[in-house]
């Protein structure tokens, strides 16, 4: 009785040792988070005065002029056209790949995954200037088709990787039974296979879209059009050579990251699944 | 049946397009930079074939020499502390019930938020007058210059940076590992503790072997995330102050797009790329063990 009471207590105390630990890294987490929330709603002389109470005044103003100063307007409107349209085409794309891959049957199917998963080893940076090379002359330097191209190549390996086991996974007696209803291959695809991967498509969508959205450096080679250029791009007009406008940049950041937020707090574990489902397969 | 899942025709079809884009953009020009790297080639020239010699000129590139210190020490620092770090949250948090979400989406969230937007939080937290020198005035400390001062070998800067980096992304390697581990049944830990083993032991003993590819599989993640490392370096220290903060990423990206030197900015994209090919193959034959059967 005595033991239990001492291993109780002992443990109880670990329990709050641990507690505390982790609320600690947690505002660790949260901290410069909010922290820029508040000074993106300050004005420029409170940053110096009081930079870490909450805003005397919300100066909203910041954000209407992070808006339009930083033409946030179009450089979202790109961003969403960027990463939709790469979205849609890598999943289709990646599962009519990976359905061939892991659920028909033919003799390279290996050999092409393989080639297909070289891929996430391959850092964007080596094909930057044949890319670049090549864009310009073709006209698609600052046009958005050149950025979408190079995000589809890039999502594409971990689509397909993550479908192939959720195409293998299936049991064939579905496919079987749509074939005596007398489907063809197509069908199989567009009608039983696509539907029932619903979950496997969400997460590596989620992903697709999450990744492209923050993709800075191609964002930054292909494009010099003010009018071309996405979000991630735009937020660095706002850093001077001599001086930065903090309380605007803030509010501009604000603006792009909240998506995001919003996306993530919506689908957090789903987004976690995906993150994960992939790796731990390999 | 069989017959409908051998249709060549259909099985073109479905992987074409994935093949040709994935030759297009990723093969030919991973060749053609290969061959760039063997060229003269700036802006205005045509690339002409000049053999090793940019190599030659990489080796005695003192800049090149800085960004492979940083990117090497980057490099092990993340592998490292990330593995420590993130082994360790996931062990806690799996140990703990409430709240355990909560967490596990706090310390994730930076992980989905833009690195470039987050580079340039970071830049004002530890700019010369502003952020933590602020609050540190305020006790009468005259906090250092966090991106800027040069001295060391590894300098103040970088460890900055390496620290922010860990920040950001320990959250994907504590989530790899705590989905590893919770694919462990509960009556292997069940038998270990009616054996007598404390949590520490049943931690050592039981999760650290068994999640050994998973420690793998996020060390060669790391290892070539932090190889291709780029946007929080550019945007809070834009790889200066004197070349000082570069790594092997925005030394490609400076040669390449600010000087238009090509042929040498391929060559670094060839040794960024072999890096990475060694790395990963490295970690998979040492580190890398058949999965177990769970």
């Amino acid at each position: 009785m005595g033991i239990d009471m001492k291993s109780n207590v002992k443990s109880k105390i670990v329990k709050t040792i641990i507690y505390i630990y982790l609320s600690l890294l947690a505002v660790v987490y949260l901290l410069p988070l909010v922290w820029m929330l508040f000074i993106s709603l300050k004005n420029d002389k409170e940053i110096f005065t009081s930079p870490y109470g909450f805003p005397e005044k919300f100066m909203w103003e910041n954000y209407t002029f992070a808006w339009t100063a930083g033409q946030l307007g179009t450089a979202t409107l790109n961003s969403v056209i960027v990463c939709v349209t790469t979205l849609v085409f890598s999943m289709l794309i990646g599962a009519m790949a990976a359905f061939a891959i892991g659920r028909m049957k033919w003799k390279c199917s290996d050999l092409i995954m393989t080639y297909f998963m070289i891929g996430m080893m391959v850092p964007v940076h080596c094909v930057l200037i044949p890319l670049f090379k090549t864009f310009s002359k073709v006209g698609m330097y600052n046009n958005l088709v050149g950025l979408i191209l190079p995000y589809l190549t890039f999502s594409l390996p971990m689509t397909i990787f993550i479908l192939v086991g959720f195409f293998k996974s299936m049991p064939g007696e579905l496919f079987e039974a749509a074939c005596i209803d007398g489907a063809n291959i197509y069908t199989c695809f567009f009608k039983v296979a696509l539907p029932l991967s619903k979950t496997g498509l969400f997460v590596t969508g989620l992903m697709t879209f999450v990744n492209n959205w923050n993709e800075l450096l191609l964002a930054m080679v292909f494009i010099s059009d003010d009018a071309k250029k996405t979000l991630p791009v735009s937020l660095s007009k706002f850093v001077g050579p001599y001086n930065t406008n903090y309380t605007q940049m803030f509010a501009a950041i604000i603006i792009a990251i909240i998506p995001t937020i919003i996306v993530y707090c919506c689908f957090s574990n789903q987004i976690v699944d995906g993150l994960t489902a992939g790796a731990v397969k390999g | 049946m069989d017959k409908l899942l051998r249709d060549k025709k259909a099985i073109a079809l479905f992987v074409g397009p994935g093949l040709i884009l994935f030759t297009l953009v990723l093969f030919v020009p991973i060749c053609q930079s290969v061959y760039y790297s063997l060229c003269e080639y700036n802006a205005l020239t045509k690339p002409e074939f000049i053999g090793l010699k940019n190599y030659i000129s990489l080796l005695k590139d003192e800049v090149m020499m800085i960004a492979l210190k940083n990117s090497l020490f980057f490099m092990v620092f993340s592998a490292i502390s990330q593995l420590l770090m993130g082994l360790f949250l996931a062990a806690i948090l799996m140990n703990i019930e409430k709240g355990r979400n909560f967490f596990k989406n706090v310390y994730y969230l930076p992980c989905v938020l833009s690195s470039a937007a987050l580079g340039l939080l970071w830049m004002f937290i530890f700019s010369p007058k502003l952020g933590i020198n602020q609050f540190l005035a305020l006790f009468g400390v005259e906090g250092p210059l966090w991106l800027m001062d040069v001295n060391g070998f590894i300098n103040l800067p970088m460890k900055v940076i390496a620290f922010v980096a860990l920040w950001q992304y320990v959250g994907q390697s504590m989530m790899l590992y705590m989905a590893q581990i919770s694919g462990i049944g509960k009556d292997v830990y069940e038998a270990a503790y009616i054996d007598g083993a404390s949590k520490f032991k049943a931690f050592f003993t039981i999760t650290l072997p068994l999640i050994r590819p998973m420690v793998a599989t996020a060390m060669s993640l790391n290892c070539i995330g932090s190889l291709k490392f780029f946007d929080l370096i550019f945007n809070m220290t834009e790889a200066g102050p004197n070349h000082q903060t570069e790594v092997l990423a925005t030394h490609l990206y400076t040669q390449g797009f600010k000087y238009f030197k090509y042929g040498y900015a391929s060559a670094i994209g060839v040794v960024l790329l072999v890096l990475c090919l060694i790395v990963t193959f490295i970690i998979n034959k040492f580190v890398k063990v058949d999965n177990y059967e769970m």
